[in-house]
């Protein structure tokens, strides 16, 4: 990455991050509102109607909820990157890789903005105190998650400039995963039979892992390093992927 | 200076046209450029004519990288700057200021590049205190007076563009030529696709015509002006 | 500006309904299949979800699902897709002069359109297993829930194209708002779950009234007059509201895209 791609970066994020909040405290509140109304729905559908038994429940949402906001949303985002900038992919000559990583890097960048309200909700709701290994632990989850997710927007982002469907496909596909990542129900409710596919789900290894270092301060090694796995595995498709179909995307948009 | 050779290969429905019209229309070709090849030296300004669909903005993209030619190849030294839209990047939401670095970092300029020409830019634009302003209250014109300032004060050695030297009213347009010729004066190099012919003529002294893909006349540009306009 | 008869907006929208089966399906029998299998496969993990897992405890539950997930999906695809129709086609609303409003409508009717043909697969779906045989009064029950749906969904389409052509993050948050309304719509759980404090609300929703009247025509073959007539109210309340507020803002509409 060179000087001038992260000034770039940092430029287009910019601009998303004025547009988004369109420079007020009005507008951060705004954009937090969205995951929390989301957590605050499914808090009142699932501990109250479908009885889910669960200490702390709204805790387990909202600890998982923001990371997996930061992950749909930014893949979702970066598949229409190219679409969205088209007359910069065919009128500029611009590193094509930045622009699905900005997509993701905007949605990181709420995620961080996101993370004192959580760490508040944490200890006002649920009575937490603050922990001297999220100095660690969050960082690295954060690289973790950032290796994972921008292989994969990359390739859904080139891949939608010759399929469109793509990014249709993706939109649903997160909102089954959604159920199918115990977001809103612990693993331990999944029976016996199914429980292994569940676990075999790096998203599940991803999430768990952000609710493991935010309620009880610990990582699960395992779980951690399924993720890492993943993450490589994902950075090596998406790399030839991109060396084979990036240069012909000028011609297609 | 640099020179090149290109072919690239237009996907679209050639099949499924009935042949006679395959034959003539200008989407149906299989290549959208052939043959061509050119040497643009140092300080010289080259200038492409054609009419529309006869593949100069193609030429631009394979020049400029964008799209890859399926055989040949292109060679440029130096920085190269392209004006093949104007304001490609602009975000309407954002004050002329941070389009201004936002763009300036599109075109490749590192943020104290655009630092330092902030001020030449800004008054070349003629813009005033607008630039503070978001881009959604200016004028088309004011738009493209501030892409092109930008795009006239990028370090380049290379300017490729296409079709937008007609900026603003004539007198700014006056002041762009007068601009493009410094340039060259300072042994930058030009390559200009237009229409205008009056510009081509003053900003540039070689060219080459572009028919249906190909080549069809070179050398000097009073000449092929003349020759395309006909007797 | 070109004077507009309404066969011409009609022949327009047909046009459109057209590029549309295009685009979705792609000419292919197997594109078909495709969209609507994503749209089953969406009920089976709901099933899986909420039956195998939290373990609801209801007998025709997919049937359920089913029922329900295609009108909605036709609502909140129309609604969304309708929030961007004038922003993205800028240039033809400068053409149309005031008959703009014909756009949002043909999003909607491209969704009816998808639901109408996944008809039949629904329809199998639920017959087949022979719990909830197909009955004759279908034949003017789905007709007439139709065109209450899209007398209901319309004035919502009208409103979120203008709504977001003043304000573009509408699209956004309206994805998000149809997310939360899917849960607080019982769309995944019957509404007999809600704790009795809370049913009342839940009662007063007019998409779970609409959704509901699916549900009841499906599964019983039956027409559900109140829940129908609740609907049909809300239905034309808003029909009135987005109508004035239409004759009030669509002039502008030209200048602000």
């Amino acid at each position: 990455m060179s000087a001038h791609s992260l000034e770039l970066l940092y430029l287009l994020v910019r601009k998303d991050l004025k547009v988004r909040y369109k420079s007020s405290v009005l507008g951060y509140l705004w954009a937090l509102a969205n995951p929390f109304a989301f957590a605050l729905v499914y808090w009142v559908a699932f501990k109250y109607i479908m009885r889910v038994q669960m200490e702390n429940y709204s805790l387990y949402l909202i600890t998982g909820i923001f990371p997996w906001v930061w992950l749909s949303s930014g893949i979702t985002q970066a598949t229409r990157s190219y679409q969205n900038n088209a007359s910069l992919v065919k009128k500029v000559r611009i590193p094509r890789a930045i622009l699905p990583l900005s997509s993701v890097a905007q949605e990181m960048a709420h995620f961080l903005f996101a993370l004192p309200v959580i760490v508040a909700f944490l200890m006002f709701a649920g009575g937490f105190e603050l922990r001297a290994s999220w100095l660690w632990q969050l960082p690295l989850l954060l690289a973790v998650q950032l290796a994972f997710v921008y292989p994969v927007a990359l390739m859904f982002a080139v891949g939608n400039v010759y399929v469109h469907d793509i990014e249709h496909l993706v939109g649903l596909a997160f909102a089954m995963l959604f159920f199918l990542t115990p977001m809103v129900y612990p693993i331990s409710m999944v029976p016996e039979g199914l429980r292994r596919w569940f676990e075999l789900n790096p998203l599940h290894a991803l999430m768990d892992s952000w609710r493991g270092a935010f309620l009880s301060g610990t990582l699960d090694g395992a779980k951690l390093g399924y993720a890492i796995a993943c993450a490589a595995v994902f950075g090596a498709v998406a790399w030839l992927c991109y060396r084979r179909f990036a240069p012909r995307i000028g011609e297609l948009l | 200076m640099w020179k090149s050779y290109s072919g690239k290969r237009v996907g679209l429905k050639t099949l499924l046209l009935r042949p006679e019209v395959a034959r003539t229309s200008r989407y149906a070709r299989r290549w959208a450029l052939q043959g061509v090849s050119f040497k643009v030296s140092r300080g010289q300004g080259f200038g492409v004519l054609g009419a529309n669909g006869m593949g100069k903005t193609t030429l631009l993209s394979v020049l400029l990288g964008i799209v890859l030619p399926e055989r040949g190849s292109v060679s440029i030294q130096g920085r190269v700057a392209s004006l093949l839209e104007l304001g490609a990047g602009f975000h309407p939401e954002l004050s002329g200021r941070d389009n201004v670095f936002l763009y300036g970092s599109i075109l490749g300029m590192r943020l104290h590049e655009v630092e330092e020409r902030y001020r030449a830019i800004v008054e070349f634009s003629e813009l005033g205190d607008a630039v503070e302003e978001p881009l959604r209250t200016y004028s088309n014109g004011m738009v493209t007076r501030l892409g092109f300032s930008l795009i006239a004060h990028a370090p380049a050695d290379v300017f490729l563009i296409d079709e937008v030297l007609a900026v603003g009213d004539a007198r700014f347009q006056e002041k762009c030529r007068r601009h493009l010729q410094e340039f060259r004066r300072r042994n930058g190099t030009l390559v200009i696709v237009s229409h205008d012919m009056k510009a081509l003529a003053e900003v540039c002294d070689e060219g080459i015509r572009l028919e249906m893909g190909e080549v069809t006349d070179a050398g000097p540009i009073g000449d092929i002006i003349g020759r395309y306009q006909g007797p | 500006m070109i004077e507009r008869s309404p066969w011409q907006l009609l022949e327009f929208l047909y046009l459109l309904a057209r590029m549309e089966l295009k685009a979705r399906y792609k000419g292919r029998f197997l594109g078909y299949l495709g969209a609507v299998g994503l749209i089953f496969a969406l009920a089976f993990v709901f099933w899986i979800a909420f039956k195998v897992i939290m373990g609801i405890d209801l007998p025709n539950y997919s049937v359920y699902l089913v029922a329900g997930l295609f009108p909605w999906a036709w609502m909140s695809m129309g609604v969304v897709s309708a929030s961007r129709s004038f922003v993205a086609n800028a240039g033809l609303i400068k053409e149309m002069g005031l008959a703009h409003a014909i756009l949002p409508l043909s999003n909607v009717v491209q969704e009816m359109m998808h639901f109408a043909l996944a008809l039949p697969l629904i329809v199998a779906w639920v017959a087949i297993p022979g719990d909830y045989p197909p009955a004759w009064s279908w034949l003017w029950q789905i007709p007439l829930l139709m065109a209450l749906q899209l007398v209901f969904v319309y004035p919502l389409a009208l409103a979120a194209a203008l709504a977001n052509a003043y304000v573009r993050d509408i699209e956004y948050w309206l994805g998000i708002g149809f997310v939360l309304l899917f849960f607080a719509t019982p769309m995944v759980y019957p509404v007999s779950m809600v704790p009795e404090g809370l049913a009342r609300y839940f009662e007063l929703n007019p998409f779970h009234a609409l959704m509901e009247c699916w549900r009841t025509v499906f599964i019983e073959s039956r027409f559900d007059a109140t829940h129908a007539a609740y609907a049909a109210t809300f239905a034309a309340v808003e029909g009135i509201v987005v109508w004035l507020l239409y004759r009030r803002l669509a002039p502008r509409v030209g200048e602000v895209v």
